[in-house]
Formats: structure tokens, sequence, C-alpha cells
């Protein structure tokens, strides 16, 4: 009986690994394996010279790719639920329909307008595309910290105070737990579309798995671009998919 | 114990409390009663600081609130409110040792005391010290958040309508729990309502506010009898003030020990009220009851003259 129990409490943790771990593989096998589809690629583009992208391996530009995307998203969180939760407390109040409207200003500024903005600046290569990525992921995480925090039941912060909280230990214990399947949600938003963004990083020099896709269209090679087009897309499968198995644990 | 010495309140150009003077005696059972946005909950919550004061001062035990910090001070009072305000995402029994812990009682402590007070309030310990709040009763809740009130033994609870938003039976039984609990435990209670039933059963102190002020205190007998304006009078019932004290005398108080006379048909506990005893009397069409002890056994009675005409023995 128990043993049965143990089993099916197995495979179900097994299940819900079961998308992540699929998508993760065949990204991992499209990275390895794209020299093998010549054929199918061929069919794409029958004039070119080469038609699978050999400038760079494919594992180098996909940890690229994780690596500035995931930088940006860290420091899109750290900066976004910062911000957010600064101007949810008592003495930033005044503060907190400038942050909400600069973090959606953020987003209606499109990245390639931000990356030749920064390129002067920051000069070619990763920074420009982190900073642009940072701006462009911040509104959802803001706005997700902001709803999840204003969301929480009234009575339950005035009890938390009631009891004698200190402001931290309402944050810690209170705010952040219960709002934190809403912040999560905001994270797994501004992720999965910066996967896709950090793309154009490539245009000024942060190479990444843009590069097939800019190459491609810059030499008329279709091929290319579905190369870059599917491992993007595969990526950002692998990675929404982690983020649901996050967000499907059971939430008191 | 509690001292609320010419205290006013003021949200920019609006007072919300203007000048009241209100002491509080350890161990007394004080009910705030009054309509909406008389100035009641401003008052519960300047005493624990949620809400600081503007002038006046408010002493606990002798001294000024604002001599401790706001934290430290509430940690030395219960609180309990309407929506119960339960975490959510933790167990019952976390919820109740929430100010222990905040005290920094050692662990095995907390999970006595929370054992103690779960008892106490009707809680089987196995039962619901894993659960999570949304999984209680209105009634459960409750008594959750009354339990966490107490739970780290403060001299002073303070109330905002706790019992608000239950069913009238629930209610009913929590309140006379509370009484039971307060006599036993002595603690000192202020009490916010806007239900005069409730504030009645409760009270041993009523303060009576309107429009920031407080416009009558003392026993709810005395301020049932002669209360100081109209205002007062139709808040506590108007024509059904009659009935209001009534409910709050045991038919032991006016009965008669059994005379030479037929026994009557219809009977009467001795500690139910006055009121109770009309609506019998009234239903049943006598003018005459018995009054019976817990055992059934008669020990006095009580006729609809002595019941109405009883004020004149007083």
């Amino acid at each position: 009986m128990t043993r049965a129990l143990t089993w099916r409490a197995g495979t179900q943790a097994g299940r819900r690994w079961l998308a992540p771990a699929v998508w993760l593989l065949l990204l991992l096998a499209a990275c390895l394996g794209m020299a093998q589809l010549e054929g199918l690629f061929r069919l794409v583009e029958p004039d070119s010279r080469a038609v699978v992208y050999a400038r760079a391996d494919f594992l180098v530009l996909l940890g690229r790719h994780l690596l500035v995307v995931g930088v940006a998203g860290l420091l899109a969180i750290l900066v976004g639920v910062g911000a957010a939760v600064a101007v949810t407390r008592p003495g930033g109040r005044d503060f907190l329909p400038l942050v909400a409207q600069l973090a959606s200003i953020g987003q209606t500024f499109p990245p390639v307008a931000v990356l030749a903005l920064a390129v002067p600046v920051l000069g070619f290569g990763t920074l420009p595309i982190i900073v642009a990525l940072v701006l462009y992921g911040l509104l959802p995480i803001v706005r997700n910290t902001l709803a999840g925090i204003e969301g929480i039941d009234p009575g339950v912060r005035e009890a938390a105070r009631g009891m004698g909280m200190t402001g931290g230990q309402l944050l810690r214990q209170v705010e952040l737990p219960l709002a934190a399947p809403v912040i999560l949600a905001g994270i797994r938003t501004s992720v999965t579309i910066n996967i896709a963004t950090a793309a154009i990083g490539a245009t000024v020099g942060a190479s990444n798995l843009g590069d097939p896709i800019i190459s491609g269209i810059v030499n008329g090679n279709t091929a290319y671009v579905l190369q870059g087009a599917v491992l993007i897309g595969l990526l950002a499968l692998t990675v929404d998919s982690l983020f649901a198995r996050l967000q499907s644990r059971p939430v008191r | 114990m509690i001292d609320l010495i010419h205290v006013t309140k003021r949200f920019g150009e609006e007072t919300a409390v203007e000048d009241i003077s209100l002491s509080v005696a350890r161990g007394e059972f004080c009910v705030l009663v009054g309509t909406s946005g008389c100035g009641k909950s401003t008052t519960l919550r300047m005493i624990n600081r949620l809400i600081e004061h503007s002038e006046g001062e408010i002493h606990i035990e002798g001294q000024q609130i604002r001599a401790f910090r706001g934290e430290t001070l509430r940690r030395r009072m219960g609180y309990a409110i309407q929506s119960t305000g339960l975490f959510p995402h933790w167990t019952v029994e976390r919820n109740i040792g929430l100010v222990p812990r905040l005290l920094k009682w050692p662990a095995e402590r907390v999970r006595e005391r929370v054992e103690e007070l779960m008892t106490l309030l009707g809680l089987a310990v196995d039962e619901f010290a894993g659960k999570y709040p949304r999984q209680l009763s209105g009634g459960q809740a409750q008594r959750v958040g009354v339990a966490r009130a107490l739970a780290a033994d403060p001299d002073i609870l303070l109330m905002d309508e706790p019992f608000g938003a239950l069913d009238p039976i629930t209610r009913e039984t929590l309140q006379e729990e509370l009484r039971a609990l307060q006599a036993r435990l002595q603690k000192t209670i202020v009490f916010v309502t806007h239900d005069m039933d409730e504030a009645l059963r409760l009270a041993d102190r009523l303060v009576v506010m309107h429009q920031g002020r407080i416009r009558q205190q003392g026993h709810p007998l005395a301020l049932l009898r002669e209360p100081a304006d109209d205002f007062v009078a139709s808040l506590l019932g108007g024509e059904d003030r009659g009935l209001k004290e009534a409910a709050l005398l045991p038919v032991s108080e006016r009965m008669l020990p059994l005379g030479p006379r037929l026994v009557a048909r219809e009977r009467v506990v001795q500690h139910a009220t006055l009121r109770e005893a009309l609506s019998i009397m009234l239903w049943r069409h006598a003018e005459r009851l018995t009054v019976v002890d817990d055992e059934d056994i008669p020990i006095g009675e009580l006729s609809l003259r002595r019941l109405v005409g009883a004020r004149s023995h007083d």
C-alpha cells in the first residue's frame, strides 16, 4: 500500500517535470544535431553554399544567450521587485504612480531604440543589450509585484501590524510569501519575452542565438534564420515550462 | 489600567474623535458603541497606536503609550478584528503562536501555549492545528483570531467588532464564551461594536459615542434607566428599552419563594432572563411561572405583577 502510494506520488512528480524535460531534450538535440538536418535545410535554401550556420557552435551561442537573459532577468527582478516594494511602504507611497508609469514607459520604448541609444555610450557588445532587456522586462515584474502586494486582504495587514509585527517582518513573513505567485508570474512573462528579444543583441555584436538570424537576414539565407528561430523558440518553451512547474507548486 | 485624557484625533481638517476622556479599570469589560463613523474604531486603534492621537494623553498602567515603541506596545495587547486577519499561508497553530514567536519565546513553550489556547477556545488540537484558515468556518476562524489575541497572555484585549460577520447563533455562543473567559482570566477588554444587544450583553461599562464624542458612559442598566438624551435613548432601543433591560436581569433577581398556592404549570429556569420569562408568559398565556433550578426542582415563583412592577422594589 505504502509502496504503491509512493510510486504514484513519484510518477506524479515525474509527470510535472515531463514538459520541461522534453523541451530541454529537444533544445539540446537541436543544438547538437543541426548538422544532421542539412538535407532538410538544403530544401529551403537550394542555392546557398552552406545551409547550416557554422560560424560558432550552437551550444556556445545558447550559453551566451542564457547568460545575457539571466543577468538581465536578475537585474530586472532586483530593480523591479525592489522598486515595487519600496513604493508600497508607508514612506514611499507618494512615488507609487511615478514608478508604475516609469515601468510602463520602459516597455513602450522599443528595445531596438534603446540599443541604438546605448551603443554610443556603452560601446558594442553585451552591455547595451542587457540594458535594453532590463528596461523592457521591468514592467511585468513591477506591475505584478504591485498587484500581488496591493491584492493582500487589508485585514491581514492590519492584524499583522496590530499584533506588533515590524515593517520588515510584515514584508518578509506576510506580504512577500502571499504575493509570491503573482510576482513569479510577472517574472515568467518578463523572462520569456526577453529570451526572444535578446536576439536583437546580435546586431550590436553581442553574440548569441540571434547571430544565425541576423546573419541569415544579411546574407539572404533563410535556413540560418530558421535555425536561430527554432533554437530561441525551444529555449523559450523550456524556460516557460520550468516556470509553469515552479508556479504549480501548491500555494497555501 | 487604560486612561484616555482629553484625547482628540484629527485627520487633516476633519475631527474624528473630539476631546474624549475614558478610564477602563483592570478586569473591566468596556464596550464602545455607536453608529458607523462615530469614532469608536479610531478610539480603539489609538490605544495600541495603530493610529496616533493628535491631542491629549493616553496612559496604560500609568505610563504614556508614547513611552513605548509601537511594536512593543502592541505585543503587550491582544488585538482581534472582524475579518480575523488570519494569515492565509500559515496553519492555525502558526497563526496562534504569532505574538509569542515575535516575543522570542522558546519553541517548546510556544507549542504548549498554542495547545492550551486551542483547548480553551474549544478547538480540538489534533483536528485544527494543521489546518489553514480557508478550511475553517467563520466561527472557527474567529475562535482562532481570539486565541491569537490571547496568545502572549496580554492584560489588555482590544477587539474591533470581532463577531460582526458571524451568524446570530454562532455570534451568541462566542459572546457567551468571551464573557465567561473574561470572568475567568480577568482581562481588561475594550470592545467595539454597533450591535446594541451585543454591547448590552457584554459590557460592564458601556460607552455611547456619536460624532466623535462620548455622549454617555456607565453600567448598561444605568444607561437603560436614565439615558442622557434622545440620541442615547433611541440608540439603546427606544421603546424596546424595557425589554433590553429585562434581558439583562436574571429571573432569580425577581422571584419569590414558593408560596402556599398551587405550583404554576409553566416553568422557567432560575438563570433565564426576565425577558425570557416574559416571553414564556406571553406564549403560554400564563401570569405565573414556577422557577426551577438546573435539576428542574421548583425553588420559587414569578408573577407577571412581580416581573413588571419590580422596579419599585429596587
